[in-house]
């Protein structure tokens, strides 16, 4: 038998841990080259979630000039992978947040700019907001003040560039290990039905990334209320209406 | 063959359909959210769906130091939060009788319109952009970050001043600060003609932009709309000069107005404002000088400040309209009740829904921007 034949043509590179021993000798080279372009190619997804993002067109632009180092808007969360939070969160806006989240592909960073992401900032005692940010999504980086200067963003941004070349940035997999602990705190903010029509648990699972935590008393509660994905209805008038009366998810979405 | 008990299900038009326009979306000015009805790429009806940035400021207010909620106020309208800080604190002025030093007034009317600067040079960037034209959005961008470099220099923050306080300002300027702005002045002016010939006498912005999201004076006024958008459909209305508070009075300037009151219009309003902007600006610099004295006049100990009981509305115009504060007082050391009037309020919701409507779809970007909605201040 050739020695060739011994080594496995296809290598789960993305989801290796450190130390998993490795067969083919090449694969850590090859996990170092991966983590550095994705280090030195970030899509920023487009979404200007709260008053921090007043400083990103600055941060983006001519004077400050983020592209220099491989960062780009991106419109849409497929093709996006990093999720910057800038400022607060209301209620209504942190359901479309970890929606997003979720359509986000792996690797994904979350990045919470501005005080408010790190404990609620000046709105600590507002009824609307969602004070801190870890608790509903695991972030990456934070980068305080209110608002931080472009200089801030863009050393916020090396920062993750370092620990995503360094193999440090995998708090994505969190998300997947500790589903339970994350959807306990969804459940507690937007009511115990909530949902959205990403399966966490199969992605989990595709990736080997199911541990303890990653099915619990509140994944059990989100299959008891999950119910089957419909069709997206683009209906009008008296049908929409009939709808909207029936329709549980409707109810959440608002 | 059918069977007997065949009924056609009856279905809406096929060539009907709805979208959702936002929150996540870069054609859509922060985070805000529209749904939309189509006939093929023509609009049938809009929706504003606002309250993805509300954060409840109003009740905020009500629980904090009359002193405290001068670092709250600006957050409000994140594009131009001078006017916060100063409808605000004139606001509490009124209510305490109290006469500001003229120093501090003519240092506030030097920040408002720097402000209204930064405004208008990221409002028609922006606008820009949703046209396809990212190059004066670039510039526009560049060129409001030299006006926040004068801020951060004077008042130590580049967005959030919090600067004015009841009372005046919070110190008196550096330096050659004055000879420092004439500088940015002068490029600033020197930069009118580039951005006419790339952007506001571009014929491919022109063709874009005219006979957009039009509305007649009468419309205009019976929505509520007001600033720039109001003076785009030939009502020469502005709070600076038929309500004048500070030194306005003692500055000259025009009240500029366009016809058309639609994109194109609103745009060359802003593109003409600008010019006002600076040449207020330069009285300023030539002014100021000779106006000595102090910069603030004695308040009480701010943290155990009771404001004598009583209510008022102050009004100031900022770059997106007319902004008001209604402040009512029962005597405490927080207020009893503030209410925000917020220009765009008025603009993102109730005109925009109904000025989409026969447009089309590309086209409610540019709407939008075109009022220059500021969705924080919509949603409070």
């Amino acid at each position: 038998m050739n020695e060739l034949d011994k080594i496995p043509v296809r290598q789960e590179l993305s989801v290796a841990e450190g130390n998993v021993k490795r067969s083919n000798p090449l694969a850590n080279v090859f996990d170092e080259l991966v983590r550095f372009c994705q280090s030195r190619s970030m899509f920023m997804l487009h979404y200007c979630t709260g008053c921090g993002a007043i400083e990103l067109p600055p941060a983006m632009t001519s004077r400050f000039d983020m592209e220099r180092l491989g960062i780009q808007p991106m419109v849409t969360p497929r093709q996006a992978d990093i999720l910057l939070i800038t400022g607060y969160v209301s209620v209504k806006t942190l359901k479309r947040i970890i929606l997003t989240y979720e359509q986000m592909p792996s690797p994904k960073y979350v990045i919470g700019i501005c005080s408010c992401t790190v404990n609620g900032g000046m709105y600590w005692q507002s009824y609307a907001t969602a004070k801190v940010l870890k608790e509903y999504l695991p972030v990456d980086i934070y980068i305080a003040g209110c608002m931080p200067r472009p200089e801030a963003v863009i050393s916020g941004l090396r920062d993750l560039m370092g620990d995503i070349k360094s193999g440090r940035a995998d708090n994505w997999k969190r998300y997947f290990q500790n589903y339970d602990h994350y959807l306990g705190n969804q459940q507690k903010l937007f009511g115990e039905d909530w949902q959205t029509p990403t399966d966490i648990i199969a992605e989990a699972e595709h990736y080997g990334l199911m541990t303890d935590q990653t099915l619990g008393e509140h994944t059990a509660l989100l299959q008891k209320h999950q119910q089957p994905l419909e069709a997206l209805e683009f209906s009008l008038g008296e049908k929409r209406e009939k709808i909207q009366g029936e329709n549980p998810r409707e109810k959440n979405n608002e | 063959m059918r069977p007997e008990n065949y009924e056609a299900i009856k279905q809406p038009p096929s060539n009907e359909f709805e979208l959702n326009f936002g929150p996540n979306h870069p054609g859509i000015e922060g985070n805000y959210a529209f749904r939309v009805k189509l006939n093929g790429d023509e609009v049938l009806s809009a929706r504003a769906d606002a309250g993805y940035l509300h954060r409840g400021f109003e009740k905020l207010m009500e629980g904090r130091l009359w002193i405290q909620n001068i670092a709250l106020v600006p957050r409000i309208c994140v594009p131009d939060p001078v006017p916060m800080e100063v409808c605000y604190s004139l606001a509490i002025e009124e209510l305490c009788g109290l006469e500001i030093p003229e120093r501090a007034m003519w240092l506030r009317v030097m920040q408002l319109e720097m402000s209204r600067l930064a405004a208008h040079l990221f409002a028609f960037g922006g606008h820009a952009a949703t046209t396809g034209m990212y190059t004066p959005m670039f510039w526009g961008v560049a060129d409001r970050d030299l006006i926040l470099d004068r801020f951060e220099e004077l008042t130590g923050g580049r967005v959030y001043s919090i600067y004015n306080i009841p009372g005046g300002v919070r110190r008196d300027m550096p330096d050659g600060f004055l000879d420092r702005l004439g500088t940015l002045l002068d490029y600033l002016d020197s930069r009118l003609p580039d951005y006419d010939s790339l952007f506001f006498r571009n014929q491919v912005f022109i063709k874009r932009a005219r006979d957009v999201g039009a509305m007649t004076q009468e419309q205009a006024l019976k929505w509520g709309v007001t600033g720039p958008n109001l003076r785009a459909t030939g009502l020469a209305f502005d709070v600076r000069r038929d309500d004048p508070y500070l030194v306005y009075d003692k500055i000259d300037f025009d009240i500029v107005t366009e016809p058309g009151g639609d994109a194109l219009s609103r745009n060359l309003v802003r593109r003409a404002e600008l010019k006002q902007s600076i040449r207020i600006l330069r009285q300023i610099i030539k002014h100021l000088p000779s106006v000595k004295g102090a910069v603030r006049c004695p308040i009480p100990n701010p943290l155990a400040w009771n404001v004598p009981a009583g209510e008022t509305y102050t009004r100031v115009e900022s770059s997106k309209g007319e902004l008001a504060y209604y402040v009512v007082s029962n005597g405490g050391d927080k207020p009893y009740r503030v209410h925000v009037r917020g220009p765009s309020s008025m603009h993102a919701v109730q005109v925009l829904e109904k000025l989409a409507v026969g447009s089309r779809l590309e086209d409610v970007a540019q709407i939008m921007f075109s009022l220059d909605a500021c969705p924080p201040e919509v949603d409070r």
